[in-house]
């Protein structure tokens, strides 16, 4: 068996007229957390449910561990996967739900109760699954994925409708699972949720491929080399560095945005004219700027329905 | 940030086979909601209180006594009967020269032809070779036995007819000229005493006329009376009177279809012999059936089986259930045969329970209501008919389930699945009591509702011309065939749902 | 008035819905032509020897098409419930019995359209093969209440049950186990019973032209059966429905 991984190759698929999967390619490496970010629409849970076997696409493949997940004997021991937490039958019992779930790979009880127990689920589980909030339906999903204690993971918006502190709790337990060596993908429409817990992001729009690149180089590259600096001499400053060759932006009446410059540059300049200067400091991009960037001209129902797809 | 890391494995390790642990999760599924098993030993319920109401009517035989044949059979032994002992060994002869109606029509099973018969009392032990308008030349024996010889026909032309006895061996003989004779068949008749009747004879049974309309079917039979004219009538053996007498065996016609008719037999002046008589020499399958009447419940049972079945798959469909079990199990084939194998082995087994105890109860009342020995057996839960009808009533209740499991994961909608099936089961059956009979007939040998030919309790003679009213409980097909048809229908749904389930995405 | 549009709109764009109408027609035009041509060939060789009631016959197909109306009256309420939209429909809405007013308003019209194109039909198929004598204004005009009722029954069941499957099984039985068990069961008293007091065999008298003095159940009467049985239902499902939480 190699390793695990979850690799998609070239993936198509479409419903009726609208393509909602077109040629994505992408690689989940084991020990990361992977983001898989695009917005309402793009095409994520169709992925996911390709990789899982249940949509069959009409072009190309999605392996785990090099095999199609239809071929894999015990699948719940490879790949765990949440996909929708509301698939459950309201009068069947949270630790039913499991039990049935751990008996089609003959897995013993105790492991039900062990993995309950890992998503405080122990006493909530002795109820029917009717009576469940969101929140308890999500860790139950949750559970369901664990169960087989899989070295795949697959939760398409597991942070969905999760409290503070149940999001906190995910976010650890994603970081472990991970650390543990484990491939975790993760979906989500909103890239703050990933903040923090993704080393990867693949971004996709209208099902294609946006970006699929580690956090630190999408943060660096969104951030770009632009210096904030904020100066009560701003006409001053603004002349001296664009004759030295920056391109300088008026933010507001104090501050001025460098682009062109290395920091360490603008200082020494800065200082040899005896501009005053309050704050230098260089400019750090959110996850959200980042992906608002890359998205930009992608998104489905945006306002330029025919704009280019940035590919990177 | 890409650091070596020793790709993770499983610390669980899978314990027993594949599809046994398939099993055991669909089964888990099953019990573990708790509306499912209500609705479960609702069904029990049901049917067995329906049986009690279903067989809660009481009897109306109608017309007298009901005959015994010698195993037991109710049978019809009417016939004009012209007659001499016989002592020993010996044969009769005769040539059949005519057989037409007394009023016009002719049965298709009127009789003419001789008989050897144990005495004149009803329901004795016979053998008797015959001619029929429609069926041929016929060996029967006891009521229930039927052997066909040439296919002549004695109305049109006349056949020569032989029997012959020697110890308990009958044989059965037919000839065109008199001269080359066929045997017909050789049969053996325990307890003949030594001397018994034997003569010609002629009977038909009775015509019957049927109205159907919805709200009601009108059943009159009108007595029929038939004429057959014998030549060359010759007995070898010793018989202890030199003549012949003629005798109506069980008496004139039954008060209430046409009072005090009696046969006669005339013999003309060149020895032929002309026989006019009514009656006819056949089980009788009139009465009623006590085994498909402990069944009525099922009818209702039917009803929830079809409702497990389907939301045994449709309700996962509706949650997107459904795609948490192929992720656990992308053998979607297999799941579905899994989940054949459950809901059949539970729809079985609470069926079997609810007709193995609604049947004992229904006998019960219903003995208590008129129908007893000898003319309605005494079943017993392990009689073969009654066990048949047991587990077969079970085995439907479970096809249906399988059924509307199949139309289940086909439709995917439980209001589609749930009326489709149930229509398709409960619906023929409706218009089969109310449509001509040959298109009942048709619906009930071509619909799933074939299957409740598996409750038929009588046997129903090829050699017996009748309406096979469903309402009565009579199904066109022969118990197991009917069943059959419906394992037909579970099978080809299973396969399209296969099919089907391979194929679309979920 | 605007919520009846509503309701309309809603109706209109249930998947099912055309489906389920033209199922309705299809149904009951086929299995009427079936009824009617399986007598021609045998009991009614010539129009005078017909002894059948031919009108009635030719609308045998209502025990096929009720079925479908029944199934289209549950999934007009049990589709809320199941999805959850009930919530929507009540902040929308939220006077309930004015809302349940509406929906019945809505399927019965949509019913009844599709019950006159199917009743008109199949009286026409069964004109071409055999002569109908008799008015058939009171058996069309009834066949199409029939159905209209049927959906109705279906509606109010799904109100109080608020589980189509279970409406479903409750409909059906009514509709299909009962006047079976009328036919089978061999005690006349309970013969009689059901057969008077069950809301399908009752309600079909309307479609009688001939012996309707050996009716169990006057037309008009039985037709009310039925009509009692649909609208009493809907008022306890109002009552139910606006206690309720959704």
């Amino acid at each position: 068996m190699s390793d695990a991984t979850i690799e998609v190759r070239d993936l198509r698929k479409r419903f009726g007229r609208t393509v909602a999967v077109d040629g994505l390619s992408f690689t989940v490496q084991p020990g990361t957390v992977t983001g898989f970010v695009g917005p309402n629409g793009a095409g994520k849970s169709t992925t996911m449910r390709a990789i899982l076997g249940l949509d069959a696409p009409d072009q190309g493949t999605a392996l785990i561990g090099g095999r199609p997940y239809r071929d894999l004997r015990t699948p719940l021991l490879e790949v765990g996967a949440l996909l929708d937490a509301a698939a459950l039958h309201p009068s069947r019992r949270g630790r039913d739900h499991l039990r049935w779930l751990a008996h089609s790979h003959g897995l013993p009880t105790h492991r039900v109760d062990e993995v309950l127990e890992q998503v405080g689920m122990d006493k909530a589980a002795r109820r029917r699954a009717g009576g469940y909030s969101l929140g308890m339906r999500q860790r139950l999903g949750i559970a369901a994925a664990l169960l087989g204690d899989p070295p795949v993971l697959l939760l398409d918006e597991p942070v969905n409708g999760l409290d503070p502190e149940g999001i906190q709790w995910i976010r650890t337990l994603l970081r472990r699972l991970a650390a543990e060596g484990r491939a975790v993908l993760v979906s989500s429409h909103l890239m703050s949720e990933l903040e923090d817990t993704a080393d990867h992001l693949v971004v996709i729009g209208r099902g294609r491929l946006i970006a699929d690149r580690a956090v630190a180089d999408l943060l660096a590259a969104a951030s770009g080399d632009r210096v904030r600096l904020r100066t009560a001499a701003r006409t001053e400053a603004l002349e001296l560095l664009a004759r030295e060759g920056g391109t300088v932006t008026v933010t507001d009446r104090e501050t001025l945005t460098v682009t062109g410059l290395p920091v360490e540059r603008i200082v020494e300049l800065l200082s040899e004219a005896r501009v005053p200067v309050t704050e230098v400091g260089a400019h750090r991009a959110t996850l959200e700027e980042a992906y608002m960037e890359l998205t930009r001209e992608a998104v489905e129902f945006g306002s330029s329905p025919d704009g280019e797809e940035v590919t990177p | 940030m890409t650091t070596t890391l020793t790709p993770y494995r499983s610390r669980l390790h899978p314990a027993r086979a594949g599809f046994a642990r398939l099993l055991r999760a669909e089964w888990a599924k099953f019990w573990t909601v708790r509306a499912w098993l209500l609705v479960l030993a609702v069904a029990a319920a049901v049917t067995v209180v329906i049986s009690q109401l279903g067989a809660s009517g009481s009897i109306d035989t109608g017309a007298g006594e009901l005959i015994a044949g010698p195993d037991g059979t109710v049978v019809r032994d009417a016939f004009r009967f012209t007659h001499r002992p016989l002592t020993g060994d010996g044969s009769i002869t005769v040539r059949v020269t005519g057989l037409k109606g007394v009023r016009g029509g002719l049965e298709s099973w009127a009789k003419a032809g001789i008989i050897v018969k144990k005495d004149l009392r009803p329901g004795s032990p016979y053998a008797a070779v015959l001619g029929t308008p429609d069926h041929g030349v016929r060996m029967q024996w006891n009521f229930t036995q039927d052997t066909a010889g040439s296919t002549a026909d004695v109305a049109s032309a006349p056949r020569w007819l032989r029997l012959t006895r020697k110890g308990d061996l009958l044989t059965g003989y037919e000839s065109a000229d008199g001269r080359t004779w066929t045997k017909i068949k050789e049969v053996r008749l325990d307890g003949l005493p030594r001397t018994v009747e034997v003569g010609p004879f002629v009977a038909t049974p009775d015509h019957q006329k049927l109205h159907r309309s919805f709200g009601g079917t009108s059943e009159t039979s009108g007595g029929g009376e038939v004429t057959g004219t014998f030549g060359h009538l010759s007995l070898r053996g010793t018989s202890a009177a030199a003549r012949w007498t003629s005798t109506d065996v069980s008496g004139p016609i039954p008060a209430g279809v046409r009072e005090g008719a009696t046969g006669r037999t005339a013999v003309s002046a060149s020895g032929s012999y002309t026989l006019t008589g009514h009656g006819d020499i056949a089980p009788d399958e009139t009465v009623g059936d006590t085994v498909q009447m402990s069944f009525q419940g099922v009818f209702v049972g039917v009803l929830f089986m079809v409702a497990l079945g389907a939301l045994f798959v449709t309700s996962e469909y509706k949650r997107g259930l459904i795609r948490t079990t192929f992720t656990a199990t992308p053998g979607r084939v297999r799941v579905l045969a899994a989940k054949t194998l459950v809901i059949a082995t539970v729809t079985f087994v609470v069926g079997l329970i609810a007709t193995a105890v609604a049947f004992p109860l229904a006998q019960s009342r219903l003995r208590a209501n008129g129908y007893k020995p000898p003319a309605f057996p005494d079943y017993s839960l392990l009689d073969a008919t009654a066990l048949r009808a047991v587990v077969g009533s079970a085995v439907l209740l479970s096809l249906v389930a399988v059924l509307a499991l199949a139309v289940g994961a086909l439709v995917r909608s439980s209001a589609g699945t749930i009326a489709t099936v149930l229509v398709l089961v409960i619906l023929p059956q409706i218009l089969a009591f109310a449509l001509p009979l040959p298109t009942a007939h048709w619906l009930l040998r071509l619909t799933p509702a074939a299957a409740y030919a598996i409750q038929q309790g009588l046997t129903y003679y090829p050699q017996v011309e009748h309406n096979c009213l469903p309402e009565s409980g009579c199904y066109p097909m022969a118990p197991w065939n009917g069943l059959l048809v419906l394992v037909a229908y579970a099978a080809v749904a299973l396969l399209l749902a296969g099919w089907r389930l391979r194929r679309r995405d979920v | 008035m605007r919520s009846l549009h509503a309701e309309l709109t809603k109706l209109r764009t249930l998947p099912s819905i055309w489906w389920l109408l033209a199922a309705t027609v299809v149904l009951m035009v086929a299995l009427g032509a079936a009824a009617v041509d399986s007598v021609t060939s045998q009991a009614c060789l010539s129009p005078a020897d017909c002894h059948e009631d031919t009108v009635k016959l030719s609308l045998t197909g209502v025990w096929l098409g009720q079925a479908a109306c029944l199934v289209l009256g549950v999934l007009s309420m049990g589709a809320e419930y199941s999805t959850g939209m009930i919530r929507t429909t009540l902040t929308a809405v939220p006077i309930r019995r004015r809302l349940l007013v509406s929906k019945a308003t809505a399927l019965s019209l949509l019913t009844g359209a599709a019950g006159v194109v199917a009743v008109l039909a199949s009286l026409w198929t069964a004109r071409l093969i055999l002569p109908l004598h008799g008015s058939t204004l009171r058996p069309a005009t009834g066949t199409v209440l029939c159905l209209i009722l049927v959906a109705l029954l279906g509606l109010s069941l799904a109100t109080l049950l608020r589980d189509t499957a279970a409406a479903i099984i409750c409909g059906l039985g009514l509709l299909y186990i009962v006047p079976l068990l009328a036919d089978i069961l061999h005690s006349p008293t309970w013969q009689h019973r059901l057969e008077r007091w069950a809301p399908m065999p009752a309600a079909l008298s309307i479609q009688a032209t001939r012996n309707l003095d050996h009716l169990p159940i006057a037309p008009w009467p039985g037709l009310g059966v039925l009509a009692a049985y649909a609208l009493g239902l809907l008022v306890a499902g109002s009552v139910l429905f606006g206690r309720r939480d959704a």
